[in-house]
């Protein structure tokens, strides 16, 4: 072929540089087992959000806002005020607000609030005329007159054309012209099943021939053998494929680009929309060519330029094809320009529709047929256009602003008045500290504890507790990442068994592994022709035991299953292998354990970081959290994300050990952080999903420590089954009026149930972030919505520990709430629509049925009850102090100037709060200062589904101070 | 007993069976269809009731039969019309065949059942998915008990619908609706295969009654008409049984049928619908015996779907494909043993396949869950077995690989040579009437 001229040269880096720049607008979920909630707008992150949303939903064609009518729902039953809308619709038109329109009798303000606050009916002209004479809106002598003026003065004068241009790419053209020409249609069933036996992790028995030299290569050496039919369209593409073996990827895209015959002009627009029509598997290409280590099993040479390739090939048969039933016959250089002459022009409204929005809003703003007689062409022309300038997407926007503000009065007001009742404790020395994931779901376990009583005092950190390891436990066959997903781990930890369970744990091993073989060779067995006619015989009738008892008595299947499946797993004494004595270092690079000066610097940047560096209990509890829920592909994305998306009792135990070693504590006491002798800590981990709280190393806790541990095991007891309570009331399924201990049974039911759609709820409902103290929020019902992240402004006067604590709790909580918000705005768009049909595909991720693009985003299951409002971060620092920490982390700026998260201040206590506005902090006025003040937790939220307003709660203050 | 206390006992259960689906349905379809749908715990608690007494009537059925020796008892409903010596009666017939049927069918629905009041809860369609699972349930208790042709039409018909209305149950994805579509016309076009078969029957015993048909208990009747007509109809019923069954060459509309929510892919694609075909045959199995001609037919025809179905099972990627794809290779394989001119191993396979299935894909979306923990156990990932491909020279793999992912060519074949030359046939007989109609209309212008 002619692509060796340095024309074809600039071709190749200009599709090259428009493939890097669409990749960057692509999905950036990874393989399923590993997922970690991220911002799904994350390529838009240098606009504003609100453009950012608009301009997305061109590009991608989803929702940028709710629709208007659930909004308008959600003022009439109070969610949002009508100040609100005032408030954010000055906010928006500032001194334009005061234009006057109609001659002076109404003002753009006034103009644009009726239309806000009564829906009107924008209809084109056929449906305007049927609701005219169907539901004769305007009745009466004065109606009708009115009716008359609005239809007189539309006639004086014409709107201009709306001239839009055609789209770019050759499909979106032709099923513009013939809408039952879709070549995406004939293109994507073939491309999603090459994509997916490409990625396939081990789902198929026989793996795609020729994988390993990328796609394209593998799709062409397919169609290497010649003869295969094909269908209609693709009658030459065999041929052609095979011809094209062995090119560049990137000759390849140029060559078919230019035989598409799309113009120059129009060539990044066209590659760049193809390469977005299947997002969701060229997402997972670009994260796998990326993150090559992240496949779950097998690494596969993934590079978008090769998908781009094989999918440009056939878009260019499938085109050929199309153009051919459009009667174009020749080559496609002319189809282009020919589609653009039959592209249909796009008409703004008729004169009735005209006629009848203008009445509809003269009636609103109380303007009368002698009104509208008065106005000259101009005064008309310029309310006709201000009034179909304010547009639905609009209207969406000021009203999604509008609920915001709401949430975030009632969040800051809660936060004002709460100041009044809070107050540093007296105590010396609190009796347990409980150190949990900074995760909003562990917000209410802290406050069940904390009622308990005065002695309970709890600390909010990132859940991997600042251990950054690979993770093998004593089951696991390989080492799991625990830490952000940024950070690449160093050091290997181990768990193994005890000495005197070494014989024990070999019996499990060997028994486990014969299970092993006998289930997967059941499994893989029932799908092959000879022993799965004699397995199917055979074993289906033993598989209705399972599938009964699973499907009627999940709990108790569960329990049985631990028991006897998990071979007393329980019963295996073990340690964990922290300590390294050689810098020998694994096939994977990583290092065998720590030293004891990583050790100290590890636990002096946990403690330092969440304040805690003086009063230390006689005991602290450092509890990590996961999820373990059945039948569920989402289960990674309730696990804990700042272990990137696995399970943090490890980093939980690995670091109490750490800091319970005198070694460790003498190296911090040298530079100056003592930790008392009599101080032990203690790991754990919380499934948030079956509430089980368990603790590790319990028989190396000192005889003088039991008493406190056992109050500690007793105060968990009781705070998982008050937490479990108030999980529930979320539950449409389980009564209001469920106690705590049937609340309990009721949680780990779900865990253990195969028919479960909703095991929990994940973060649904999170919209606060809030960093400081502990004790200005403590006895404050947040309703499970605030990420609760401790630090101490008196021990960081120059914003270190902020800067480096913002850096990593900004765009994590960020990340989780937008994708939390863009899934719940647009659950098919952005988020990956309900469960019920989906299908695992390659291990990597779901579709929709059987051959479906990969949906990412989260399951609608997930995010039914979550409210989309932004993320409220509240940092208990002075402005400037925040303002330059977040300075120092571009990022973090980024999110915060483009208002991807929403930010205040809350100085010392009496000192107020203040708002960051998108340029400058003002200082917030607060609503009301009332707050609801309750016993008990339960006492607020028992008898209620829905979201509820923060509340004091008194148990867990009384005795804290004063 | 007496035998008339017997046969009333019977005849009450067998009613029962049919009764409680349908009243069930009227409960949770009339009200649905006035626009005011009952709320969900009564609506699941309503169609499970109907399937819990379905399945202790089956059971105390099962008891009552085996204490009487599998003897087959006929319960006469009634006749929907009779002309001179034809008549179309309403007839169940409980045996050895349909009781261990419909026990284990009504059971795996009240499985089912327990398991969607769950996996639905407050999605949209959730009253419409019950109504079709009980509409299902009644389907597949008629054609299970059917004791005629006529009844057993009614409730293939039955399955038909209900199946066709699930798999395009999120009909908002264009998807859903043209796997439903392509579904339905495959039923569509294999039913005529039943309705013919009843036409024959009736012409040729005047009734539509399997025991004038054949006589005897299962499965050792004899059959009672000569060998061609037996060979004829056996023909007619084995082309219906290739659609519901999903055989080649109409076994395209498995794996696309896979749109529907999982519980339902699981009772039907796992369990029940794919084995309606199987079922039909193992009725009519006197027909069989007696044309053994057809019965090699059916080893052929099961053969190769089990051949295809493996073949091409092996190359798909996602968890519902790969379960299709064994369901349809098993029964192929419960076809083959048909052909064989066994009757007990083919049933028993049935059960046992559609339990296993159904679990399997009731379990799918833990299919992450599950190799974790496989490979925990194993201390490694499961490699992949090796099988007779490997033996073949590497371009022919590769060739039989494409083969395999174009699930090979099938549906291309049966548009191919069939849909379109159909079509082309009746655009020509479209044309011709016009030009005729017109014709005619020149002629008669005054």
């Amino acid at each position: 072929m002619v692509l060796r001229s340095p024309e074809a040269h600039g071709a190749r880096d200009e599709i090259a540089a428009v493939i890097a720049a669409t990749a960057a607008l692509l999905p950036t979920q990874g393989p399923i087992d590993v997922f970690v909630a991220q911002n799904i707008l994350q390529g838009f992150e240098d606009r504003p959000f609100d453009r950012a949303l608009i301009e997305a939903s061109h590009i991608f064609d989803t929702e940028p806002f709710l629709p208007e009518s659930t909004y308008r729902e959600e003022m009439a039953r109070g969610r949002i005020h009508r100040s609100d809308l005032q408030a954010v619709l000055d906010a928006d038109l500032g001194s334009d607000g005061s234009l006057p329109l109609a001659g002076g009798r109404v003002t753009l303000r006034e103009v644009f609030l009726a239309l806000l606050e009564h829906p009107v009916h924008q209809e084109d002209d056929v449906a305007v005329r049927w609701t005219l004479t169907e539901r004769e809106p305007f009745r009466g002598d004065d109606g009708q007159d009115l009716w008359r003026a609005c239809l007189e003065a539309v006639s004086l004068f014409r709107t201009s054309v709306i001239h839009t241009l055609p789209p770019a790419r050759p499909r979106d053209l032709i099923i513009a012209v013939d809408p039952t020409l879709d070549t995406d249609a004939l293109v994507h069933p073939l491309l999603i099943r090459f994509c997916a036996a490409f990625l396939d992790q081990g789902v198929a028995a026989w793996p795609m021939p020729g994988r390993d030299h990328g796609l394209f290569e593998a799709v062409a050496g397919l169609h290497a053998w010649p003869g295969t039919p094909t269908e209609p369209w693709s009658g030459r593409l065999p041929a052609e494929l095979a011809q094209l073996r062995g090119q560049d990827p990137l000759a390849v895209i140029a060559g078919a680009v230019d035989r598409l015959g799309v113009p120059p002009a129009a060539r990044d627009e066209a590659v760049s929309r193809t390469l977005l029509a299947l997002r969701g598997w060229a997402g997972m290409i670009h994260q796998l060519e990326l993150r090559p280590d992240r496949a779950p099993v097998c690494r596969v040479p993934a590079r978008l330029s090769d998908f781009l390739a094989v999918r440009m090939v056939m878009d260019r048969a499938a085109t050929q094809w199309a153009a051919t039933q459009l009667g174009h016959a020749g080559d496609l250089a002319g189809l282009w320009t020919e589609l653009r002459d039959r592209y249909p022009p796009r008409r703004g409204p008729g004169s009735v529709a005209r006629a009848f929005l203008l009445c509809q809003v003269a009636r609103l703003v109380g303007l009368t047929a002698a009104h509208i007689r008065a106005l000259d062409e101009n005064e008309l022309v310029q309310l006709e256009r201000a009034v179909h300038g304010f547009d639905a997407v609009t209207r969406r926007r000021l009203f999604h602003l509008a609920y915001e503000r709401r949430q975030r009065i009632i969040t800051l007001d809660a936060l004002a008045a709460h100041d009044a009742a809070s107050c540093r404790p007296v105590a010396d020395r609190p009796g347990v500290q409980a150190v949990f994931c900074m995760d909003d779901r562990c917000e209410s376990f802290r406050r069940h504890l904390e009622e308990q009583g005065p002695t309970v005092e709890t600390i909010g950190a990132a859940g991997f507790f600042f251990v950054p390891m690979y993770y093998r436990g004593i089951d696991d066959w390989h080492a799991t990442p625990l830490c952000p997903i940024v950070v690449q781990p160093q050091h290997t930890v181990s768990e193994v068994p005890e000495a005197t369970a070494v014989g024990r744990q070999h019996v499990r091993r060997t028994l486990r592994r014969a299970i092993g073989h006998m289930v997967g060779g059941l499994a893989a067995g029932s799908r092959t022709m000879i022993a799965g006619r004699l397995l199917t015989a055979i074993g289906g009738a033993i598989a209705a035991i399972p599938l009964v008892a699973r499907v009627v008595f999940p709990r108790l299947t569960e329990r049985l299953a631990q028991a006897t499946v998990g071979l007393g797993r329980h019963r295996v004494a073990t340690r964990l292998i922290l300590e390294r004595h050689d810098d020998h270092r694994h096939a994977d690079g990583t290092l065998h354990g720590f030293t004891i000066e990583e050790m100290a610097e590890m636990i002096r940047r946990l403690l330092e970081d969440a304040g805690l560096t003086s009063r230390f209990a006689r005991l602290v509890v450092l509890l990590g959290h996961g999820s373990v829920s059945l039948n569920n592909p989402h289960e990674s994305a309730y696990d804990c994300g700042a272990c990137g998306g696995g399970k943090g009792g490890a980093n939980a135990r690995a670091c109490a050990l750490m800091a319970n070693d005198p070694r460790v504590r003498r190296l911090l006491a040298g530079s100056g952080l003592v930790i008392p002798d009599d101080t032990v800590f203690l790991g754990g981990m919380h499934d948030t999903c079956s509430n089980a709280v368990v603790l590790y190393d319990l028989d190396r806790v000192p005889e003088s420590h039991r008493e406190e541990t056992s109050r500690f095991t007793d105060a968990a007891e009781q705070a998982r089954a008050a937490d479990a309570q108030e999980r529930c009331r979320r539950f449409d399924s389980v009564p209001l009026d469920v106690t705590p201990v049937e609340a309990l049974r009721r949680v780990e039911g779900r865990a253990a149930d195969l028919a479960q759609v909703r095991p929990e709820l994940g973060h649904a409902t999170n919209a606060i972030c809030i960093v400081g103290r502990r004790w200005r929020t403590r006895g404050l019902f947040l309703d499970r919505r605030a990420f609760l992240v401790s630090y101490d402004p008196d021990h960081d006067p120059d914003g270190a520990i902020l800067t480096r604590s913002l850096a990593a709790v900004a765009p994590v909580s960020a990340g989780i709430n937008l994708a939390y918000t863009l899934s719940r705005i647009d659950p098919i768009g952005y988020g990956c629509g309900t469960k019920l049909p989906h299908n695992i595909t390659g291990l990597i991720g779901v579709m929709d049925g059987h051959a479906s693009d990969l949906r990412t985003g989260l399951p609608w299951q997930t995010v039914e009850i979550h409210e989309p409002v932004r993320m409220l971060l509240v940092v208990e620092a002075a402005p400037e102090l925040i303002l330059s920490a977040a300075a120092r982390m571009p990022a973090v700026e980024q999110l915060i100037k483009n208002r991807w998260v929403h930010l205040a201040s809350w100085v010392a206590p009496g000192g107020g709060l203040l708002w960051f506005d998108g340029e400058r902090f003002v200082a917030y006025q607060p609503e009301s200062s009332r707050i609801a003040v309750v016993d008990r937790s339960v006492d607020w939220f028992a008898g209620h589904r829905g979201h509820l307003p923060p509340a004091r709660t008194m148990a867990a203050l009384t005795g804290v101070s004063r | 007993m007496n035998p008339v206390a017997i046969h009333d006992l019977v005849a009450l259960l067998v009613v029962a069976q049919l009764a409680a689906p349908a009243v069930a349905l009227a409960a949770i379809g009339i009200p649905s269809v006035l626009g005011r749908p009952l709320r969900e715990q009564t609506t699941t608690r309503l169609v499970g009731a109907s399937f819990a007494v379905a399945f202790v009537a089956s059971l105390v059925m099962f008891a009552v039969l085996v204490g009487r020796g599998f003897k087959p008892e006929i319960v006469h409903l009634g006749t929907w019309f009779a002309v001179g010596h034809h008549a179309a009666t309403i007839d169940l017939v409980a045996d050895g065949l349909s009781v261990p049927y419909v026990c284990f069918s009504t059971g795996l629905c009240l499985l089912v059942n327990a398991f969607a009041r769950k996996y639905l809860h407050r999605e949209p369609g959730f009253t419409r998915f019950f109504v079709l699972l009980v509409l299902f349930g009644l389907g597949m208790n008629l054609m299970v008990l059917a004791g005629s042709i006529d009844v057993l039409f009614a409730g293939w018909e039955f399955i038909g619908i209900s199946s066709m209305l699930l798999i395009g149950f999120f009909h908002e994805r264009a998807n859903a609706v043209q796997a439903a579509v392509r579904a339905f016309i495959t039923y569509r076009i294999c039913d005529a295969g039943i309705l013919a078969a009843g036409v024959v029957i009736h012409a040729a015993v005047g009734s539509g009654d399997f025991d004038k048909l054949f006589h005897g208990a299962w499965p050792h009747a004899v059959c009672l008409v000569s060998p061609s007509t037996a060979a004829f109809i056996a023909l007619l019923l084995v082309f219906a049984a290739l659609g519901k069954s999903a055989q080649v060459p109409f076994s395209g509309w498995l794996p696309r049928a896979m749109e529907g929510p999982t519980p339902s892919s699981a009772i039907f694609y796992g369990a029940l619908s794919i084995h309606a075909g199987a079922y039909v045959l193992l009725r009519c199995e006197p027909l069989l015996d007696a044309a053994p001609a057809v019965g090699w037919v059916l080893v052929l025809i099961g053969g190769g779907t089990a051949l295809h179905a493996n073949i091409v099972g092996r190359v798909q990627t996602d968890l519902k494909s790969m379960l299709a794809y064994g369901s349809m290779m098993q029964a192929g394989l419960i076809f083959v043993e048909i052909g064989l001119g066994w009757r007990v191993i083919p049933l028993i396979h049935v059960v046992s396949h559609a339990i296993l299935r159904s679990l399997q894909i009731l379990r799918s979306p833990s299919a992450l869950h599950d190799r974790h923990a496989l490979a925990a156990a194993l201390g490694g990932q499961p490699g992949a077995g090796r099988s007779a491909v490997s033996l073949l020279p590497h371009p022919w793999q590769v060739a039989l690989y494409r083969v395999a992912l174009e699930r090979g060519y099938e549906e291309m074949a049966v548009m191919r040579l069939v849909v379109e030359p159909f079509r082309w046939l009746i655009t020509r007989i479209d044309a011709a009437e016009r030009a005729w109609i017109d014709w005619l209309g020149e002629r008669h212008r005054p």
